[in-house]
């Protein structure tokens, strides 16, 4: 028993976030008429892992991702975030946020933005001016690093806000919407680094309402709905038709496929062809395809 | 970087605010704010060769009570509208969320922007003073050349001189138009802090704007309230009460008032220096002590 329970303190501690039983009221106006916005959810997302988030609007993901980070408290339940409480201001010294359309100091230059972030997370001297450089880098920003952030575009503005969460090198990154407003070329140059940051061992937690791209980058999701999770496991044991097998040929004549049908007509037990046909692209990859997409689209 | 990300504690961190406070000083100055530091400078300039027509001594007086009104406009609508600015715009951009997810407690972001408008007014107040005592002395040269020069045609005897001269000297620059400047910085300092405090409750901009505002010029009075609640037999509970709270939540801005002492070329004491500067000191810490405990509960 008691190994059992060092154990389970051993893998929260070892999580990268955990909520348990989280449950946020607000309350508005003269009457202070309670609103439910998250109730009794609990969730865990594992070091290394990128979770999505998914859910319509109102159904309590930004919420969840607030109380996650401090922003806003529990009305019951509690967050942590790597073994600390989310209350506690040193747990946000591992996370690295990017908010929704987010917007800087306008007045700052790119580079002024990331020394300014940097600095509030106790980065200085050599080192705030190269990790500075290297986020200039890995975003595609070096061009734009001396301009006004008053100026930059949707998509700039997102990848400068995904620069400021990694300046301190979290281990857990949290992006709320990070796709939202962008142009399907920005879009992907979001994606390809969400990917990158599972390759390099980081935590994404994310929330998007493009099903597709969260498809593409996610090991696993939780589906919220009215402030509750309706739906949560691994993506692929999620959407997988269990009684169903997929087989894409290439190069088949209609001879070998004849022959196909007639061998899974005559195995019985039920074994049928649902469907035949070509495979088709996804409009975002004719897109980008089309427009030439090569990673310079927006500088 | 382990070591590194343990160096970001949870503690104070003085380095912290020091950023917030040059970023908030950035933002403001980039926001133009010293196109009207610059309009008010020229108006203590122009002041300096205004009024030809008032004797020598009034002259220095009416420079020094144009240039201490341009030195209290400036400070307090910085401190009133900058200040009410700051946060609302934070919150509205979202800005402040991307702050406080990082390891930033409420506390420091706060006092961040509480120096960072202390430093542009300070410095802002700083450049005008250094204005004031170069038009004061220039000018207080030249009127004290001619009126000297005046006498002697009039054949005054040297000691009818060297009285005029004391009168002409005594309106120039002195440590009492420094305690008149710092006065000034307090009295904005007080405000600061008030507006803060205001803005994590209020609702918007405005709202913050007209109710520091408004609580400036009850402050004002703050000594007859203050009289009332000490001095009056209440019927009710709840006027009692209120009266008290008035006369405890509004500053007593009165007690910044030796604007009207160094006008006059009166000495200011050392002891009513050191008393308004603690009871400045004390009531900005007040404010910063409830503006804290409202915002650290504020739902973002």
């Amino acid at each position: 028993m008691m190994e059992a329970a060092t154990e389970t303190s051993a893998n929260r501690a070892l999580d990268a976030v955990t909520v348990t039983g989280l449950t946020k009221v607000f309350k508005s106006g003269l009457t202070k008429r309670a609103f439910v916005a998250v109730r009794d959810l609990s969730l865990t997302v594992k070091a290394g892992e990128v979770y999505g988030l998914i859910g319509p609007n109102g159904s309590g993901k930004s919420t969840t991702m607030k109380v996650i980070l401090g922003l806003l408290a529990p009305t019951a339940g509690e967050t942590r975030i790597f073994g600390r409480d989310s209350r506690e201001v040193t747990s946000r010294s591992e996370v690295g946020f990017l908010p929704e359309n987010p917007y800087f100091y306008k007045h700052l230059t790119g580079l002024e933005t990331l020394l300014f972030y940097g600095r509030l997370c106790g980065l200085s001297g050599a080192r705030l001016k190269e990790r500075a450089a290297e986020m200039l880098a890995l975003t595609d920003l070096e061009d734009a690093a001396g301009r006004r952030v008053g100026g930059f575009s949707k998509g700039m503005l997102q990848r400068l806000g995904l620069a400021q969460a990694l300046i301190h090198e979290p281990r857990l990154v949290v992006l709320d919407e990070p796709t939202a407003g962008v142009d399907p070329a920005g879009s992907r140059k979001i994606r390809d680094l969400i990917l990158s940051f599972r390759e390099r061992g980081l935590t994404v937690l994310v929330t998007s309402h493009l099903l597709e791209q969260m498809q593409e980058v996610c090991d696993r999701v939780g589906i919220m709905a009215h402030g509750v999770m309706v739906k949560e496991g691994r993506l692929e044991d999620l959407i997988a038709v269990q009684n169903q097998t997929e087989l894409v040929l290439e190069n088949v004549d209609e001879a070998l496929l004849g022959r196909i049908r007639e061998l899974v007509a005559a195995s019985g037990d039920g074994a049928r062809v649902v469907r035949t046909g070509s495979p088709r692209t996804t409009l975002e990859r004719l897109f980008l395809e089309s427009t030439d997409e090569s990673g310079k689209g927006e500088k | 970087m382990e070591t590194e990300l343990k160096k970001i504690g949870g503690g104070f961190s003085v380095s912290r605010v020091w950023t917030m406070a040059a970023a908030t000083v950035t933002q403001l100055v980039r926001m133009r704010i010293l196109v009207f530091l610059v309009v008010l400078s020229a108006i203590v300039v122009a002041a300096g060769f205004m009024f030809p027509v008032f004797s020598a001594e009034q002259q220095l007086k009416m420079l020094k009570y144009v240039s201490f009104g341009a030195l209290q406009f400036f400070s307090l609508v910085l401190a009133i509208v900058a200040t009410a600015l700051l946060l609302p715009k934070d919150i509205e951009d979202r800005t402040l969320y991307t702050i406080l997810s990082k390891p930033v407690p409420r506390v420091e972001y706060l006092l961040g922007k509480f120096f960072g408008v202390m430093l542009l007014i300070g410095g802002g107040l700083l450049l005008m003073d250094v204005l004031l005592c170069a038009v004061l002395h220039l000018r207080q040269s030249l009127v004290l050349a001619q009126e000297l020069a005046f006498l002697k045609q009039g054949h005054a005897t040297a000691e009818e001189l060297a009285v005029e001269a004391a009168r002409i000297e005594a309106q120039g620059v002195g440590w009492s138009l420094q305690i008149g400047v710092l006065a000034v910085f307090l009295k904005a300092g007080v405000v600061t802090a008030l507006a803060l405090m205001i803005s994590c409750f209020a609702s918007s901009t405005l709202f913050t704007v007209i109710t520091t505002f408004c609580v400036c010029i009850i402050g004002q009075g703050q000594e007859l309230i203050r009289e009332f609640f000490f001095h009056r037999t209440f019927d009710a509970a709840g006027e009692k009460i209120a009266s008290g709270l008035f006369a405890v939540l509004v500053p007593d801005l009165r007690l910044f008032d030796v604007i009207d002492q160094v006008v006059a070329g009166d000495e200011v004491a050392g002891g009513a220096a050191l008393f308004m500067t603690g009871a400045g000191l004390l009531y900005m810490a007040g404010y910063l002590v409830v503006a804290h405990l409202l915002f650290v509960e504020k739902e973002l």
